[in-house]
């Protein structure tokens, strides 16, 4: 995978159509050989995923699936991937870029009509197949997603390669409340120069907002990141950069349910979709800050019911691999018996500044972070 | 069912319809039965009665021709006259002589022989005569007929009407008449008549045509005609007739066989009479008619020498003025031979008496006359009979389950064996129903005594245990003169007969169509892609041995819309009237057709679709739901066959229909994936930038196929066939080149204007490749065929 933010991006964007290219070699071949045209990827289940120990990640396991041109549908599919292939390849040549969506609307100008895709699932679905085959990741296809991607919020100095030409950004100084834009390729930024201790991620935005109107990250000198919910690819890269390359240590800030603990496990260990890439996203030192169901008992915090649904997200935790540690077992176990969940903001019930004076900083101290 | 047809001519029945109508009817006129009855026989309205006027006379007419041995050539016409209807019917079969005509065509009050079994298709035999005075009554005409014999001096022309007076049919005109037909007879019928039936007309001529595909059939209609080749050269195979199986007769047929009978005993009469009965069967009937006829004799177990009832005592006491030597003698024999059994009846002691009498007149020179020997069975017989009591006890502790208290068994023999001692016949004589009233009467007093209950299980069980334990009599059993004339006796023989087991009645008599030209009349008829047919073995029915065919028709040009075409037959004859009513109809209707492959809304009742289903019951005795013989009745038996059938033929087309639909989704596939990988191909080399590619290989090897491929290479020809399929393939590759190859190994080589022929019997086993290979100078022209392999499952890159 072309991490290397040092080389040259034509270099990058060179060798990704160098790498698509080989993979309809691969196809002409086969029909050379009188063969029939296919590529073999892994499965994308839960399932099919592995933890691998020494990168502390999520990945993909030994389980295969083939597309072929065997069957009409699988035919269809390598129709697509081929036509797929020259698209990116060109638009990688122009260096110019789109989104997953533009790909899905603009497969119905080409000219056969079993080219095109029918519902964007599949020409998602296609953009991860190269992927993982070509072992290119679809921002270096130039391929976006549609929605924006989340915010930082810092003592950080960065140094962005956009399309119009080089910025330097102060991400508290430079940017307005709303914080700095992580682009859609972190990689085409720079660090330059931080004054950081450690990088908080927080999965709401009124959370975030609190934390910043609060003065938390210049109290404290922390990057604050918003995960904008299930965090985006984006994110979580800019996330393990922060981690990798400016040795800061990572803490999720998230509401105390299920759901919002799994939103820490695709930080730390990566999310299914994208294990291939799990290495490349996956920051397994992160830690978790809260809301721990224990708070919930301690701080008195305002709660809801476990819904059904809850308890048994909460079962399947206690079994996923992912939480098979003391302090999940703990706090699930705890949860579960509690029958009660909260949400970040339920700390305002003690007061607007209780999260910034008295929360976060009980917890980080607790953990070792200040 | 037979007591429907039994009203009026039924199957079996048909001459009883003449007799009752000659005999019984006598005093109304031909005219009011006929008009009483019309719609029995079909003439209920005068569209209906154009339609069985026709199917009478063709069903009369291809009858006829096959008789004789001819195969039918059948004319029909119908001409619109004004005021009536003309309907004429031609055959070629033998010709008819003035003395038959009036038996042919008049035949509703000259039946023919009613007990006679075979498949014929007018089963009723009134049919055409019918039709004759159906175009009397509404036109005042005369049926006009014309025969011609093979050997006859020419045809002659015949003017016949019923007299409605005497009932009796007579030929008014007969004169001598040409005619261009070489044999055969030609009948006019002139009647009140319409076409609104038109639709019921054409199904029978064409329906008429699919099941006699011997037959060559012309119709012509006001406005229109229609002509229907035959399809086979082969005649029907003759039918055997044969007599009445016992099983199958009702007691009006039995008292009308045993008036008619040369036979003087009931045994010859059946031997005679009846199908499957011998001398062995016979004595099973008679034995049974006995014991109906006369009754039992109950049997008792004779004392032995040291009980207080002694034979010999008291059989010497009854011999008086006898020698006594001889008197001694006689006791003796008689006491040995009664204690030889255990189960000794009246009849049984006076056998022995005789006998014993007979041998010690022999002897002894002392005549025993019948006084004596009457005398000495009463005094042997009271002392055999002397202890009812234990043998009852016996038979019903034997006969009544271990829970009845020891005491009520014994107070039940007890009130039994008082009730036998106290029977006004002393030979304890009775039939099981005296003996049922003789258990029930002791039971009932043992409930009311004994504090017991004796419920009806056990009461038959006791009937039935002493009913066991009694002896046939040896009386001769009733004359045939004797029965004939006593209703009751006749019944008591019936269900003798029914009780005895026969065999089956022999199928020979039965001719279906078989499997081969049920399907080769469909497709005579209908232009369909496939054909199935099954023919199911003889069953029988009552008396009356039954086949059933079915054949089913579909695709092609058949109606894609709507219900499919149902066919009913019997006996060859299209039925096609109340579709509802018939047996048929119901069967298909409770077949699953989705499983078979045809669409049917809901799954039950009538399938959809591009089909044509046909079934056919053969039989001596169809059994119709009603007189005018549209609809098969319900018989348990025909149902199941008529299901079976249908199955049968319904799953070949089950696996006609599914490799069909599996050759059309494999060419669907092949369809799409042929367009899609050229397209591929040429994607993938515009993004390579590499040269052209051939898909042939790849399609070939995805769609499993057999791919023949030409390679030239200087003068080296080969075609390689790689089969990429999961089994074997065996095909006959043709190669047709311009240019000599002289001898090629394996092949044949045939040459036809310049041009060569090579011949290859290939076989190719999966996954594996064959080489054919020949040489051939200069630049020749080849084009190669494959036979043998499904053009779906074949890729020819040549």
């Amino acid at each position: 995978m072309s991490t290397d933010t040092d080389t040259d991006p034509d270099l990058a964007d060179e060798e990704a159509r160098e790498k698509l290219v080989d993979l309809a070699a691969q196809f002409y071949d086969q029909f050379a050989d009188g063969t029939v045209p296919s590529m073999n990827i892994p499965t994308r289940t839960k399932s099919n995923i592995v933890f691998d120990e020494d990168e502390q990640v999520w990945v993909y396991g030994e389980r295969h699936s083939t597309r072929s041109a065997n069957s009409v549908r699988g035919a269809k599919k390598l129709l697509k991937a081929v036509y797929t292939i020259e698209f990116l390849a060109e638009q990688l040549e122009q260096d110019r870029s789109s989104t997953l969506r533009e790909l899905y609307y603009l497969s119905e100008s080409w000219d056969v009509e079993h080219a095109q895709f029918e519902t964007q699932d599949q020409s998602n679905q296609l953009i991860e197949d190269l992927e993982i085959v070509s072992e290119v990741t679809r921002e270096d296809f130039h391929m976006r997603p549609e929605e924006s991607g989340a915010t930082v919020m810092g003592p950080l100095f960065l140094r962005e390669q956009t399309r119009r030409g080089e910025r330097e950004i102060h991400c508290q100084e430079d940017v307005g409340e709303g914080g700095y834009q992580i682009p859609n390729n972190p990689d085409t930024i720079e660090f330059l120069e931080h004054d950081a201790d450690f990088v908080l991620c927080v999965e709401t935005g009124g959370m975030r907002d609190r934390l910043v109107e609060n003065g938390f990250d210049e109290a404290y000198n922390v990057v604050v990141v918003h995960l904008k919910g299930q965090p985006a690819r984006a994110t979580r890269r800019l996330t393990k950069r922060l981690r990798d390359e400016l040795d800061l240590p990572v803490v999720v800030f998230t509401d105390g349910d299920p759901w919002s603990y799994r939103i820490y496990g695709s930080v730390a260990y990566g999310s299914i979709k994208s294990a291939h890439l799990s290495e490349h996203l996956a920051t397994p030192e992160a830690e978790f800050v809260g809301i721990r169901p224990e708070d919930i008992v301690e701080y008195e915090l305002p709660t809801d019911p476990l819904a059904e649904s809850d308890v048994n997200a909460l079962e399947s935790e206690l079994e996923d691999p992912r939480f098979q540690d003391d302090f999940w077992t703990d706090q699930i176990e705890l949860q579960l018996d509690i029958d009660k969940k909260a949400e970040q903001q339920a700390l305002a019930s003690r007061g607007l500044d209780f999260v910034t004076e008295t929360y976060l900083p009980e917890r980080l101290e607790e953990m070792g972070i200040i | 069912m037979t007591s429907l047809q039994s009203q009026l001519g039924g199957g079996s029945d048909a001459g009883a319809t003449a007799e009752e109508l000659a005999e019984g009817q006598r005093s109304i006129s031909i005219a009011e039965f006929f008009e009483k009855n019309k719609q029995m026989l079909g003439f209920d309205s005068d569209a209906k009665a154009l339609v069985t006027a026709v199917k009478e006379a063709v069903d009369n007419a291809l009858d006829a021709t096959e008789e004789a041995g001819f195969l039918p050539d059948i004319y029909v016409e119908i001409e619109d006259r004004g005021d009536y209807y003309r309907l004429v019917v031609e055959d070629n079969g033998p010709g008819i002589t003035k003395d038959e005509v009036p038996k042919v065509f008049g035949k509703l009050l000259y039946g023919s022989r009613f007990h006679a079994r075979e498949q014929a298709r007018g089963q009723q035999g009134i049919g055409i005569s019918a039709a004759v005075l159906y175009a009397q009554l509404t036109s005042g005409k005369p049926a006009r007929i014309t025969s011609k014999t093979e050997n006859g001096d020419g045809a002659r022309y015949f003017e016949l009407t019923i007299d409605t007076d005497s009932n009796e049919p007579e030929i008014d005109v007969h004169e001598s008449a040409s005619w261009e037909r070489p044999h055969g007879t030609r009948i006019e019928l002139e009647m009140e008549a319409n076409m609104r039936a038109r639709r019921q007309l054409h199904d029978y001529i064409q329906y008429t045509a699919v099941v006699n595909p011997h037959a060559r059939i012309e119709f012509h209609e006001p406005g229109d005609s229609e002509k229907f080749e035959r399809a086979t050269e082969d005649l029907p195979p003759e039918t055997e007739q044969i007599r009445p199986h016992p099983h199958g007769v009702e007691l009006g047929t039995l008292l009308k066989m045993l008036e008619a009978t040369d036979s003087y005993s009931i045994s010859g009469f059946l031997q005679g009479e009846f199908t499957r009965v011998g001398a062995k069967t016979a004595q099973g009937v008679c034995d049974k008619l006995r014991d109906r006829h006369f009754g039992r004799e109950m049997a008792w177990r004779p004392p032995e020498r040291h009980e207080d009832a002694e034979i010999e005592p008291a059989v010497r006491g009854a011999v008086a003025n006898k020698r006594a030597e001889a008197t001694a003698a006689f006791a003796r024999r008689v006491t040995q031979e009664v204690r030889e059994d255990d189960r000794v009846a009246h009849s049984t002691v006076a056998e022995v008496v005789a006998e014993a009498a007979d041998g010690v007149e022999a002897e002894y020179d002392q005549t025993f006359g019948s006084t004596v020997r009457e005398k000495a069975t009463e005094a042997a017989w009271s002392e055999v009979a002397a202890d009812r009591t234990s043998d009852c006890y016996a038979v019903v502790d034997g006969a009544t389950t271990t829970r009845k208290d020891d005491a009520v068994v014994d107070g039940l023999a007890r009130r039994l064996a008082e009730t036998f001692a106290g029977q006004d016949d002393r030979r304890n004589r009775l039939t099981r129903e005296e003996l049922r009233g003789f258990v029930d009467r002791a039971a009932d007093a043992t409930e009311e005594y004994d504090d017991a209950t004796f419920g009806d299980t056990a009461r038959e069980n006791v009937t039935a245990a002493f009913w066991d334990r009694a002896r046939t009599v040896p009386d001769d059993v009733p004359k045939v003169s004797t029965v004939a004339d006593q209703r009751d006796a006749a019944a008591e023989l019936l269900e003798a007969m029914r009780e005895t087991d026969i065999l089956s009645p022999p199928t020979d008599c039965l001719a279906p169509i078989d499997e081969e030209l049920v399907e080769a009349g469909l497709r005579k008829e209908y232009d369909a892609d496939f054909y199935a047919a099954a023919t199911r073995d003889a069953e029988v029915h009552g008396g009356d041995p039954f086949v059933v065919e079915a054949g089913v028709a579909y695709g092609g040009d058949l109606e894609e819309d709507g219900e499919v075409e149902v066919l009913r037959f019997a006996n060859r004859v299209p039925l096609v009237y109340q579709r509802g009513a018939c047996a048929t109809v119901d069967v298909l209707r409770e077949i699953n057709w989705r499983n078979y492959g045809l669409d049917q809304p809901g799954g039950t009742g009538m399938p959809n679709g591009p089909a044509v289903l046909m079934v056919h019951v053969a039989s001596t005795n169809v059994p119709f739901t009603s007189e005018s013989k549209d609809a098969v009745a319900n018989i348990p038996g025909i149902v199941d066959e008529i299901e079976l059938a249908l199955r049968e033929a319904a799953r070949e087309l089950k696996s006609y229909l599914n490799k069909r639909r599996s050759l059309e989704k494999r060419r669907r596939k092949q369809n799409v994936i042929a367009e899609i990988l050229p397209v591929m191909a040429e994607k993938l080399t515009e993004v390579t930038g590499h040269g052209p590619l051939d898909v042939e290989d790849s399609l070939a090897r995805i769609m499993n196929n057999v791919l023949l491929e030409r390679s030239v290479n200087g003068s080296t020809v080969e075609l390689t066939v790689h089969n990429f399929d999961d089994t074997m393939v065996a095909g006959e590759v043709t190669e047709i080149v311009t240019a000599d190859p002289g001898g090629v190994d394996d092949a044949t080589v045939v040459e036809m204007d310049d041009e060569w022929f090579l011949k290859w019997d290939a076989e190719v086993q999966p996954g594996e490749s064959a080489t054919l290979s020949y040489s051939v100078e200069g630049d020749p022209d080849f084009d190669v065929s494959v036979e043998g392999i499904e053009p779906e499952k074949l890729t020819i890159n040549a």
